[in-house]
């Protein structure tokens, strides 16, 4: 039970991620840089966060409102750095495609665009369940396990992992819509993400009540189908879009 | 429609950066494996600290005093070493170096290899009698000793070998106390910085003597020679390549391709200095093709040559020339289609070519990036502390693993774009070592209370 349990762990936060990683982004290297781009500017992000919280570290464990301050500044933060990552992004795209006339290659293509958006998004992703869930996995690999008070009907890494799953869901995909809306100009989407996130991380302040994460769980896990269901019909409406469209360029 | 860009951009960054990943994992998990719950168990003694031995008690400055001495005393050492084989080099015992660098590779893989080896089987108890071992581990080092300098190795197994003997040299430098080791990669970055950019410089002076002479630098080396490519990375593409060629509608993407195919069989080992095709003037195309298919007789029978040799494991002779065959004709039709837009392809492709032969590479048992005909090269060294300081880091937290890692590839991602501009021999260690160092300070002391304290809490965003 015990490398077995750890790794199972760590398939639960991480497995839909690697087969994306294995059958989308791999094969295109490009991908996989911007994925590593990606996941350190996360880290970088993450790093600053914490440099601004420091002072107040540790947080008492009895009162839940630090903690929604903590969430709400941290998600405002890595929202505006996901508009820096756009803009990045664009002039990455521009310099692609005049690279693509130069080399009188077909520009980016929707797909290609949208597949640099999921691996951005992937990237994401990867690093909030690297750090929030698998860095702190290595006991799990050993004998026996641990509780968390508040949340005793399952072990701490189980319930840590599922909830990463949960937010890997939302952080790749949402990135996707992210960048399709900017591209678009479509305001409801540029809004729907922030929201998606922010109504996420504050449903993880359920968990702070005993015995929350039972009700937690769900709920987050509604956000990233949502999220997912979005994403979708957005990507099936962008693509019917061109196809029924005579092809331009 | 698959023929995007995205799959063309970055596969030299990807094909240097893939085996230092897995360099890195593969020491990582042994840290983790073959040393847990050790701590201080057995103080090794090598050149990296002769003069001062670490131990858990001493005070923090006589800690960094040693330390610092220790790293002194070891970079004198190296490049002392390295002085040497540019004077030896410089006076042409290139045998003697290819020579000394196989007995070398043969003692690091058996003894350290073996002693890891052995670790694995008592940590795994894995029932093997020791006559079997013995012979499993003579096989190993031989063939690895041989893989070095030879010319009928498939390159496979030469990279396979390289990652190999950073992996063992990075699982023993892990050893090395704390202090010591931190100190140590700090001072290994600076005198890389300066060994291969300071004028004078032992690495420097090495690339160059190579460059002059046209030779391979007689050093171990991580080669990403495109070869590879064409047989690992390129394996997916060369079933589109083929179906490709029976469409006209993707033509565009195939004259980049095997032209670049066609570089790289004229860029591979011997006859590397006459590839004219890829560093001439193409200002004639259709004239130069014209060329390559009269000369392909004779090229042929090179190629035959060299996939014998390089190609790897599955890819038989056969195969590659049927498929150079099929690119040829195929290319012939292209051009009578649209001559206009292939010139420009191939000038591009040429120039791409060229940046890439801006390369990295090493001197014996340091490090540096430097120069050679193709592909990217990469010093065994960078390997080897690359690994350490993530193997470090692994003795703490995962999390600093992590942090350390995404620095370690972000750096070199960094190096190799400067490679593209600078276009001569880099030190591949500094930026590196840096922000791998940065990124474990900020992560230990900034940011795990912080990621610690909300996670045990559930809170996540």
């Amino acid at each position: 039970m015990t490398v077995a349990a750890g790794l199972g762990y760590v398939l639960l936060a991480l497995g839909p991620s690697l087969s994306l990683f294995v059958f989308v982004i791999a094969k295109k290297p490009f991908l996989v840089l911007t994925v590593l781009s990606s996941t350190l500017l996360w880290l970088v992000s993450l790093i600053i966060l914490s440099a601004m919280w420091k002072a107040f570290l540790p947080l008492k464990t009895t009162a839940w409102w630090p903690f929604a301050i903590l969430l709400v500044t941290s998600v405002g933060f890595q929202e505006i750095l996901r508009v820096f990552f756009w803009m990045g992004y664009k002039k990455l795209e521009d310099i692609l495609d005049t690279f693509a006339d130069r080399v009188s290659k077909p520009r980016l293509y929707l797909t290609d665009k949208m597949q640099i958006a999921l691996a951005g998004g992937l990237g994401h992703g990867v690093a909030h369940a690297v750090f929030f869930c698998l860095s702190l996995l290595t006991p799990a690999f050993g004998k026996a396990t641990f509780y968390v008070e508040r949340c005793s009907s399952m072990p701490f890494f189980l319930v840590s992992a599922i909830i990463c799953l949960a937010f890997v869901t939302i952080h790749t995909f949402s990135m996707v819509i992210a960048f399709n809306g900017y591209a678009e100009g479509n305001k409801s989407d540029q809004i729907f993400v922030p929201a998606v996130h922010l109504i996420a991380a504050s449903m993880t302040l359920i968990n702070f009540a005993s015995g929350g994460c039972m009700v937690g769980i769900p709920l987050i896990y509604f956000m990233a189908i949502l999220t997912l269901l979005h994403c979708g019909r957005m990507v099936w409406r962008r693509l019917t879009e061109t196809r029924s469209r005579p092809v331009v360029s | 429609m698959e023929n995007s860009i995205l799959e063309s951009i970055g596969v030299e960054i990807i094909g240097v950066m893939s085996p230092v990943s897995i360099c890195m994992f593969l020491v990582v998990l042994l840290v983790y494996v073959v040393s847990p719950n050790t701590p201080n168990s057995v103080v090794i003694q090598t050149a990296a600290n002769l003069v001062y031995l670490e131990t858990p008690t001493d005070t923090t400055t006589q800690k960094i005093e040693g330390s610092l001495l220790n790293a002194l005393v070891f970079v004198i050492l190296i490049s002392l070493v390295t002085f040497l084989m540019v004077l030896l080099y410089y006076y042409n015992f290139t045998n003697f170096l290819k020579y000394y660098m196989r007995f070398s590779t043969f003692i690091v893989l058996g003894s350290m290899g073996g002693s890891i080896f052995l670790s694995i089987i008592q940590h795994f108890l894995i029932p093997i009698d020791s006559v079997t071992c013995m012979i499993l581990l003579l096989n190993f080092t031989i063939v690895g000793a041989l893989s070095g300098f030879s010319q009928g190795i498939p390159i496979f197994l030469r990279q396979g070998y390289m990652v190999l003997l950073g992996i063992i040299v990075a699982a023993w430098f892990t050893k090395l106390p704390e202090w010591t080791t931190w100190t140590l990669l700090v001072a290994l970055a600076l005198y890389d910085l300066v060994a291969v950019l300071a004028p004078g410089g032992p690495l420097k002076l090495l690339v160059e003597l190579a460059q002059s002479r046209e030779e391979e630098l007689p050093a171990l080396i991580y080669e990403s020679r495109p070869t590879i490519n064409q047989v690992n990375g390129r394996g997916g593409s060369l079933g589109l390549l083929v179906t490709g060629a029976t469409t006209s509608s993707s033509v565009e993407l195939q004259p980049v391709t095997h032209s670049n195919e066609g570089n790289q069989v004229r860029v591979s080992p011997e006859n590397y200095s006459t590839s004219d095709y890829s560093t001439g003037e193409v200002g004639n195309v259709p004239a130069n093709v014209r060329e390559d298919e009269e000369t392909s007789p004779l090229v042929g029978s090179f190629r035959e040559r060299q996939s014998t040799c390089s190609a790897s494991n599955d890819f038989s002779t056969v195969d590659v020339e049927r498929l150079r065959a099929r690119n040829l004709e195929n290319r012939d039709g292209e051009i009578s289609e649209e001559a206009s837009p292939l010139v420009d392809l191939i000038r591009l492709e040429n120039e791409r070519e060229e940046r890439r032969n801006a390369v990295v590479g090493s001197g014996a048992e340091s490090e540096s990036i430097l120069t050679a005909t193709a592909g990217i090269k990469l010093g065994l060294g960078d390997f080897i502390f690359y690994s350490v300081l993530v193997g470090r880091a692994a003795m703490y937290d995962l999390m600093t693993v992590y942090a350390c890692y995404l620095g370690i590839i972000s750096g070199l991602g960094c190096t190799l774009m400067l490679l593209s501009v600078c276009r001569k021999a880099l030190p591949a260690l500094p930026i590196s070592i840096t922000l791998g160092i940065i990124f474990y300070f900020c992560t230990r002391l900034i940011m795990e209370p912080f990621v610690v304290g909300t996670s045990t809490n559930l809170m996540m965003f």
